[in-house]
């Protein structure tokens, strides 16, 4: 025990060669931020646990042919996004993820900083702002912000070059702006 | 990051996004397929597949052929046979084809065959599964999946109960003896256990693709030890099961 757990090149690298252990551990890695993207490209949980397990299967399969050295996480959103997509298209299901505000922090648990930053109120407001976006603008805030995916990542889940996620982003803050203001104390 | 910006990110703590499944089991679980070399094309590994099923098949079901493939690499029940691809496993474990749950006194009036009690100490086994004639588990549960699994078999040629492992290229083989029973350890790729069912077809044995597996020949019956053991404790666990009293019903 106590030995440092192995970093995520050296993971890859291991399962490239058949260790399925290892690619667990990748798994449990990335299932979190995996599972979220998935939910906000399908839009319906079910089909995002799906989703998310059908790409880590497929990901581990094209696993030869991912350039090692590069980084892991934007191949592997790539997979699951695409994976999330393709099953709402199959559902015929509109894009746009409900999303709610938490429900009252318990009394138990001390709210990080930047939640007591915003006020039932101010949350209810950006959520109203956003889910007035249109679906580009709202996704790529959500992968930026909410999700708090870097622009390489963001590009990756979204099928778009990071040059567009850069210039998207700042549009679409431009349009939530105007709806929501900027609430500075 | 401007105002809004801070926001949004303040907002990701505020949104009530559901629990992450634990995704990790299911995966694993169906990760059949080692990773693909590039530029190695999909169609002829499949038919490496095919041909090396098509040839098992073909010799079972001509008995006098069975002693040559049993031959290949052979312990116990078991035969191991290197392929470049692996077929495909459904996507949970289907742990009835391990027979039904018994208790261990069931077992040994019903299995037909001689095998070891389960290890000394604890964890127990939270579960004894029997298919009389074919095999006797013992299964350590977790929730509907299980987490260990050792099965024993009758290993004699001619058998119903012959086992079959395929290895692919980034599994290593070793072979070795515990207590002068001879001993296989496959680790650290993909293995898909085929077993032969009475009436000579293949089917995959109960979907539990196992990171790391002892086989060891006891006496002329198959222990097979899966589950995410190591194999010094693998083999600690072959060790503590007794020489058994159970003996043919």
């Amino acid at each position: 025990m106590g030995s440092r757990p192995p970093d995520e090149e050296t993971l890859v690298a291991r399962a490239k060669r058949g260790e399925t252990t290892a690619y667990e551990e990748l798994v449990r890695m990335h299932q979190g931020i995996a599972f979220r993207v998935a939910l906000v490209a399908a839009g319906d949980r079910g089909d995002a646990e799906e989703a998310a397990q059908d790409a880590f299967v497929k990901a581990y399969r094209a696993l030869g042919r991912f350039r090692e050295g590069s980084p892991f996480l934007p191949w592997l959103l790539r997979i699951v996004a695409n994976e999330a997509r393709n099953r709402r298209r199959s559902a015929g299901r509109r894009a746009g993820l409900a999303l709610r505000a938490a429900a009252v922090v318990s009394g138990d648990v001390a709210p990080s900083p930047e939640t007591t930053a915003l006020t039932l109120e101010r949350r209810d407001t950006l959520l109203g702002g956003l889910a007035a976006l249109d679906e580009r603008d709202r996704e790529v805030l959500v992968h930026r912000f909410l999700l708090e995916l870097g622009e390489e990542e963001t590009a990756a889940a979204l099928g778009i070059r990071r040059g567009t996620v850069k210039s998207r982003t700042s549009r679409a803050l431009d349009r939530l702006r105007a709806v929501v203001g900027e609430d500075v104390p | 990051m401007n105002g809004l910006e801070r926001e949004l990110v303040a907002l990701s703590d505020a949104v009530e996004w559901p629990d992450s499944p634990d995704l990790a089991p299911v995966v694993s679980g169906r990760l059949g397929d080692a990773p693909r070399r590039p530029g190695l094309a999909r169609r002829p590994l499949a038919i490496t597949v095919a041909v090396v099923l098509a040839a098992v098949l073909a010799v079972l079901a001509v008995p006098p052929a069975r002693t040559a493939i049993l031959d290949w690499l052979g312990i116990g029940g078991a035969r191991i046979v290197r392929v470049d691809d692996l077929p495909p496993l459904p996507l949970r474990q289907d742990l009835e084809v391990l027979g039904g749950p018994a208790t261990l006194a069931e077992a040994r009036a019903q299995a037909g065959f001689r095998f070891a009690d389960p290890p000394r100490g604890e964890p127990r086994p939270d579960e004894v599964r029997l298919a009389p004639g074919l095999r006797v588990s013992y299964l350590w549960r977790d929730g509907p999946d299980a987490r260990l699994i050792v099965t024993q078999f009758p290993g004699r040629v001619g058998d119903p109960a012959l086992l079959k492992k395929l290895a692919g290229d980034a599994t290593r083989i070793d072979r070795f003896a515990i207590d002068g029973d001879t001993a296989v350890w496959l680790e650290g790729g993909p293995h898909v256990v085929l077993f032969v069912a009475p009436d000579g077809l293949i089917r995959d044995d109960h979907g539990w693709l196992a990171g790391n597996t002892l086989l060891v020949d006891r006496d002329g019956t198959t222990v097979r030890v899966e589950g995410a053991l190591d194999r010094p404790n693998a083999v600690d666990l072959v060790r503590a099961m007794p020489a058994s009293p159970s003996s043919e019903g």
